[in-house]
């Protein structure tokens, strides 16, 4: 034991330690800070970031009068909470809206960005909705967890009679990497903090997600 | 100074095995119940399911904690017999060393496989890590003549830590950075 030697140096160096230590603490923050500072997204986004040629429409209004958009990522317990409420107001306004879904999963879902290469795979063969659907219908099973549920997104590959050997090359591709990459870019420039996110003619929606308060900014839109 | 000692091992003893004993109860209960969630799994990074759950939680054929539940009881023990002002022989005070020296290799090795293979935190480990380090570092400074160590003390602890919390911030920056946006 260290009786032999009475050394008190937890006093002897405390004021070079106390500052060390406080100066190493305040260096970290800063440097936190900074990377959160540069690293934020610019909201200088364009209208084109909102909706590309290329986005998915669930449905095309005859007229093009209203576009409701919706940045959404298929593990989000908030988009599953949205998505019945959704249908209906898709179902009730069919041919009077244009129904755009872009792809925003977020890093936290460890299968959310597999389930967006999902439905990307399957717009490739112009079965989006079907997997949209599928997707959200089945959200508890398969979301939440942190094990890879790709052989779940192939059954219900199979299940809407998807060309299974396309499915699993395109979903592994890295065309569709890049798209749901670029999806999330356009995300990203437009600020958003979160999903589901709704624009309704290019105006953030700051209502709830339910089908009263989308109906209301829908009814508004078309009113004008 | 030895007193000083016995207060944190004392401490960090009670909550070693507090922690221990939190994982091991909440093991019984995802064992009983597949469909139990753990009360520390809050949201898909920090939670404890996915690490309890995992092959890395059960090194040594039987869960992880169990090891602690054996181990801290007796941190605490020589912290208290410190703090009492007993005369622990050098041998007794290089084996407590010893022992918290394979806890911090063992706890360094469970913080890669959490950050980097299992990819979730879990809270209750995350109080083993803290107390396992403090504790070891502590009882080395104490025991070993490190001069220029012992002078910063503090200092070096917490560059430690601040290690350990960048690889944490870099490892699921992607999730913190939705959280901040």
């Amino acid at each position: 034991m260290a009786k032999a030697k009475p050394a008190n140096w937890q006093k002897s160096g405390m004021s070079t330690n106390l500052k060390l230590t406080i100066g190493v603490v305040v260096v970290a923050v800063a440097m936190v800070a900074a990377v959160i500072l540069t690293t934020r997204g610019s909201g200088q986004a364009g209208p084109e970031a909102l909706v590309r040629p290329e986005s998915h429409r669930l449905s095309t209004a005859a007229d093009g009068k209203v576009t409701v958009v919706e940045f959404l990522d298929f593990e989000c317990e908030a988009c599953g909470a949205a998505y019945p409420g959704v249908e209906k107001l898709r179902k009730e306004y069919n041919g009077k809206i244009t129904y755009v879904v872009r792809l925003f999963p977020l890093p936290g879902h460890r299968n959310g960005e597999p389930a967006a290469r999902a439905a990307q795979a399957a717009a490739n063969q112009g079965k989006f909705e079907a997997m949209y659907t599928k997707l959200f219908d089945n959200q508890k099973t398969w979301g939440e967890q942190r094990v890879d549920q790709s052989p779940v997104f192939q059954k219900y590959a199979a299940e809407i009679g998807l060309d299974m050997s396309r499915f699993q090359a395109d979903f592994a591709s890295q065309a569709v990497i890049d798209r749901v990459a670029a999806e999330v870019k356009d995300g990203m420039a437009l600020d958003l903090t979160g999903t589901p996110t709704f624009f309704v003619n290019g105006k953030k929606h700051d209502g709830d997600y339910t089908y009263e308060s989308l109906k209301k900014a829908v009814d508004a839109e078309l009113a004008k | 100074m030895s007193k000083r000692l016995g207060w944190l091992l004392a401490a960090g003893g009670g909550l070693g095995t507090a922690s221990a004993a939190a994982l091991t109860i909440e093991k019984f209960h995802v064992l009983a119940n597949p469909g139990y969630v753990p009360s520390c799994s809050i949201n898909p990074i920090v939670s404890c399911g996915s690490v309890m759950t995992s092959a890395q939680a059960e090194v040594f054929g039987f869960p992880n904690p169990v090891i602690g539940l054996a181990a801290f009881p007796v941190v605490l023990t020589l912290g208290v017999l410190l703090i009492a002002k007993v005369p622990l022989p050098r041998w007794v005070m290089l084996g407590l060393n010893a022992g918290a020296a394979l806890g911090v290799l063992f706890v360094h090795w469970l913080i890669f496989q959490s950050l980097y293979r299992i990819g979730a935190l879990c809270p209750y480990c995350m109080v083993v890590w803290v107390v396992t380090i403090t504790m070891f570092w502590y009882l080395t400074l104490h025991n070993f003549r490190l001069p220029v160590l012992r002078k910063y003390h503090s200092a070096v602890l917490t560059v430690w830590f601040l290690v350990i919390i960048g690889l944490i911030g870099e490892a699921f920056w992607d999730y913190w950075r939705t959280l901040l946006l």
